[in-house]
């Protein structure tokens, strides 16, 4: 999986620039990288303080050996390797598949000819490796890659050449007990025999998605590798005469690689068809296969930020390495204002015209245009929360209370209802709607589709056992790539967690535990743990609901694929809580009695716009700020009762504000929407049509509208009110 | 990938080419396209050049124009350069085959399921384009590249700026007479129903390696939406949106064109995919001096 570099990853290693990380390890690190002749390679990287270990390095220099001697058809072509620099290194080719335990995860246990296939593939590998006088030690479904080709045998951490005794301390057991040879378990000699035993393990894996001697702790498995008889209940028939001799327990007793291979490729094997290969694998691998290959050409992740500690945020000194130009814009916990900050370029989005002067008001008057005519409206309850107006294909969907309707974009009409109990249950990828199973009856959490026909909830797209399906304030954050993100309660005891759910396999990917829903004393809220949860990037952004009496806001950052927190924090804010999460693709952006932009990446203050407790006329009641909304780099949102603003989102310079307004009252909770000529503002008057060129109101339709919501795609503002939502053309 | 020829450009403007992407002996690729790398190493893009025999200056006029779409479902133009008379035009690189290579990998025709799928999403791409008032005018087989993640419409334009498939300059690279309507071939004016019309052709290709083939050569549940998208009289084709109701009954409008997620595709597509992605990763920039 390609991810961030961290901030002390090298730059470069040996001839190499480096552009993301692959994977990491107790030994080391391996990197994606790309060579100044613009070739692609995986460098394998020993850390610096085992290189000094001579053990260590010689073992380092055999990968490099063997990896070599195994090929490019059978493992990862070597491009080049340093086993001598201070940090050694080996590059080989990208290698464009899943490894072997992910792919029978992701696409259940392969079907008897890839099997065979896939054997009959890495016997040949072996093969050539014995020849040559090297065993593995190592073979396990992690380290055997499912490429559309055939599978490639990497990671040789362990081989060693024939009778090379005094590289492993035998005792030590090396190697992962579920693919362990009885006589490695031992303590003894694994010789090519101990290969064979091995490869029958990773076979039997393939086959069922689960080892011959079972999972469980490290030193049960090895019992049960010395002296319990494979299960290998779940493997086709005809495969069991074969496998069951390769797991003999005495390793004369065994086949020998060739005869393995042979007796893999005889029956129903395609021997010599590469490309054939593919056709065996289920469609979840190859689909797998086509994301790798398409992966590696998208820009890399960025750089991580160094880590930094929760409370002040420092100031940071300009030499530290990689320090970008919007690092040096960052501002420590005080306020910054005016335009000095921004050297140029074209961030504002209003260039010249920013800042002052606004031509044209003469005509304005003359011919000011007139708010347009509603193309539908309907009669539709808004909730407190989650009123956004969500667009799925072509069609509309909005929670109501306790239902979610599904309506005809072009006629306002409901076409379908669903009962989701609590508008926290729901959610939708663009795509597809989703909600949680109803939670008066069902014992374990589930996600279910929401039929966009009849607003059926179908069968559990995963059900997750580990969290309880009775909890009322269970939320459904959001779906992203057929990832569901959950804040759950688990089945025992009252732990909270921030969960991804994969809607695809139907498992839980990850989980990593939050607070939930907020308390008054020991009494549940009446509302959800999340303000919410997005995914931007490569992570996962969580907005923990304060409690009412509460003036702390819990921002939580974790990695989308593991789930790892990556740094947490609890924000203060003065005035009502905002209502929902805002964010782009680099900063969570607050408004309260400040607004405040927070980069993602660590959680630290990118920029304060307005003083605490300065002017504004909130009373502490009502915040100042509205909830922001922003667009193509700038924040948009109202100023106490003095209209629209807009801030630079990667700065925090005030590029522009609304002129002229008076005698308006803001609704705060309902953020801006943006259309291309004009803002939109939710007053008490109704909807205000600010113009993005003059800064100027120019007319407002009457409502009293409760959220807006801008669909740039389809061209219209929904406009919700408390019993009424109505469809305006966006402009 | 598929290695240069002698009368290929080894440079383009400051890229380095590496190989072709189209076969040798393509018929209908209404342009030149090569998978090339910045001189420093750092890109890999695939550069599109007008063909011969072409007008270069309609060409790049087509490819600016393509250049400020961002429409689902059509492969974007990233950078223009060179001059008036030698235009060319780069995106980055991504594993992509075009509808010939597909069938090739394959090992012939496609299966009826992956045809609906494959039509659908361009059905929908060209709804969203012709809903905006934007006209491809250059689907063909070759025009469509496949990704991990379904097919994109590139060669946007190329019926205004290619010689009519009539003229017999540049055999190799003139349009493919079967992608050109009735009334375009006899000079008029490209439109949407055009559109439809070689989308209709792009079906046929793709479901019996013709796109002019016999009727009794369709699959027969394709048979009714490929004839009325061929039908001679523009009046009579479908939009594309009803040819996606036809080919994907009950698909959610919007959600195909564009995605990010890889497609089912068969074992062989996603073997020639990942072998030309893989070849690209350990291709190297041509040793200097040569």
């Amino acid at each position: 999986m390609i991810s961030a570099l961290l901030y002390d990853d090298p730059h470069t290693v040996g001839p190499f620039r480096i552009l993301a990380r692959l994977g990491g390890g107790g030994m080391g690190t391996v990197f994606l990288a790309r060579s100044a002749d613009g070739r692609t390679v995986a460098v394998k990287t020993l850390h610096t303080r085992l290189a000094a270990d001579t053990t260590l390095r010689t073992r380092f220099r055999l990968e490099a050996d063997a990896a070599r001697v195994i090929g490019s058809e059978h493992g990862a072509a070597v491009v080049d390797a340093d086993p001598q620099a201070p940090t050694p290194w080996l590059a080989t080719e990208y290698v464009l598949g899943p490894p072997l335990d992910v792919a029978v995860e992701g696409g259940g246990p392969l079907p008897e000819p890839a099997v065979r296939a896939l054997g009959a593939a890495l016997a040949a590998g072996l093969e050539q490796l014995h020849r040559s006088e090297v065993v593995h030690r190592d073979l396990k479904p992690s380290n055997v890659l499912v490429t559309a080709q055939g599978p490639r045998i990497i990671d040789f951490g362990i081989a060693r050449a024939f009778g090379d005794e005094h590289l492993t301390n035998v005792g030590s057991a090396m190697g992962t007990p579920a693919f362990m040879s009885p006589e490695q378990a031992a303590g003894l000699e694994h010789a090519a025999a101990g290969d064979v035993f091995a490869l029958a393990g990773v076979l039997v894996f393939a086959a069922t998605g689960i080892g011959p001697f079972g999972g469980g702790a490290p030193t049960d498995l090895l019992y049960r590798v010395r002296y319990s008889e494979p299960d290998l209940g779940q493997v086709p028939e005809s495969l069991r005469p074969l496998l069951v001799r390769c797991l003999a327990k005495d390793p004369a007793q065994r086949p020998s690689i060739t005869e393995l291979r042979t007796a893999l490729g005889a029956v129903g094997g395609v021997p010599g068809d590469r490309r054939g290969f593919a056709d065996l694998l289920p469609d979840a691998v190859l689909r797998e296969i086509a994301r790798r290959s398409d992966e590696v050409w998208r820009e890399p992740p960025h750089r991580l930020p160094p880590p930094v500690p929760a409370e002040a945020p420092a100031a940071r000194p300009a030499s530290a390495s990689g320090v970008s130009r919007r690092r040096l814009l960052a501002v420590s916990g005080g306020a910054l204002l005016g335009g000095g900050l921004l050297g140029g370029g074209g961030w504002a989005l209003f260039g010249g015209s920013g800042g002052g002067g606004g031509g044209g008001t003469k005509k304005d008057a003359v011919d000011r245009p007139k708010p347009p005519a509603a193309l539908w409206s309907t009669a539709l309850w808004c909730p407190d929360s989650g009123g956004e107006v969500m667009t799925v294909g072509r069609n509309l969907v909005m929670r109501a209370g306790i239902v979610l309707c599904g309506i005809n974009a072009e006629s306002g009409q409901g076409t379908w209802q669903a009962n989701i109990e609590e508008t926290w249950r729901s959610a939708t990828d663009g795509t597809r709607v989703y909600g949680l199973r109803g939670y008066k009856d069902a014992a374990s959490l589930a996600v279910c589709e929401v039929a966009q026909t009849d607003g059926e909830l179908g069968k559990p797209l995963v059900e997750l056992s580990a969290f309880t399906g009775k909890e009322q304030y269970n939320q459904l954050l959001c779906v992203v790539d057929g990832v569901a993100y959950l804040v759950a309660k688990a089945a025992s005891g009252e732990r909270w967690y921030l969960v991804a759910a994969d809607l695809g396999t139907g498992k839980e990917r990850w989980r990593s535990p939050v607070d939930g829903p907020p308390m008054n004393g020991l009494q549940a809220q009446a509302a959800p743990p999340a303000l919410g949860g997005t995914v931007v990037g490569s992570r996962v952004v969580l907005c923990g609901n304060p409690a009412d009496d509460s003036k702390f806001l819990g921002l939580s950052v974790h990695d989308k694929d593991t789930g790892r927190q990556l740094w947490r924090l609890s924000v203060t804010f003065a005035g009502t809580a905002p209502s929902r999460l805002v964010t782009d693709d680099r900063n969570i952006y607050v408004g309260a009695e400040d607004l405040t932009a927070r980069r993602i990446s660590d959680g630290e203050l990118e920029w304060v716009v307005g003083m605490k407790g300065g002017s504004g006329n909130s009373g502490g009641e009502e915040r100042r700020y509205s909830m922001p909304v922003v667009q193509d780099g700038v924040v948009y949102c109202t100023d106490g009762d003095q209209g629209l603003i807009a801030v630079d989102a990667l700065s925090g310079t005030m590029n522009w504000q609304e002129k002229g307004l008076s005698g308006r009252k803001s609704t705060r909770d309902a953020a801006p929407a943006i259309g291309k000529r004009y803002a939109y503002c939710a007053d008490d008057k109704g909807v205000r049509a600010i113009d993005l060129q003059a800064h100027k109101a120019v007319w407002t339709y009457e409502a009293t509208p409760v959220v807006l919501t801008a669909d740039s795609k389809g061209g219209r503002l929904y406009v919700r009110q408390e019993k009424r939502t109505i469809a305006l053309p966006l402009a | 990938m598929e290695r240069l020829r002698q009368d290929d450009p080894r440079r383009i403007g400051d890229l380095v080419t590496l190989a072709r992407l189209d076969a040798d002996g393509s018929r209908g690729v209404p342009e030149l396209r090569y998978l090339a790398r910045g001189a420093d190493g750092g890109h890999t893009v695939l550069a599109c050049l007008p063909p011969p025999g072409g007008d270069p200056t309609r060409w790049a006029a087509e490819a600016q124009q393509a250049a400020r779409l961002t429409q689902p479902g059509f492969w974007p133009v990233g950078e223009l350069g060179g001059t008036p008379a030698f235009p060319w035009y780069s995106s980055p690189y991504r594993p992509a085959l075009p509808l010939p290579a597909v069938l090739a990998a394959y090992g012939g025709p496609l299966p009826e399921p992956l045809i609906r799928t494959l039509g659908g999403t361009l059905a929908e791409a060209l709804a969203s384009a012709h809903v905006l008032g934007i006209v491809h005018g250059g689907v063909c087989p070759a025009g469509v590249l496949l990704t991990a993640c379904g097919p994109l419409l590139s060669c946007f334009g190329a019926t205004r700026a290619n010689p009519l498939a009539e003229s017999t300059a540049a055999q190799a690279t003139r349009l493919e007479t079967g992608c050109l309507a009735p009334e375009l071939a006899a000079g008029g004016p490209v439109d949407r129903a055009g559109d439809v019309y070689a989308l209709g052709a792009v079906l046929a290709y793709a479901a019996t390696g013709y796109t002019v083939p016999e009727w009794q050569e369709i699959p027969v549940g394709l048979r009714d939406i490929v004839m009325a998208c061929r039908s001679r009289d523009p009046q009579g084709r479908p939009e594309p949106a009803r040819v996606l109701a036809e080919l994907l009954p009950g698909a959610a409008y919007g959600g195909l064109a564009g995605g990010t997620e890889p497609v089912s595709l068969p074992g062989r597509v996603v073997e020639a995919l990942s072998r030309q992605s893989a070849e690209v990763l350990a291709s190297a920039l041509p040793s200097q001096g040569r």
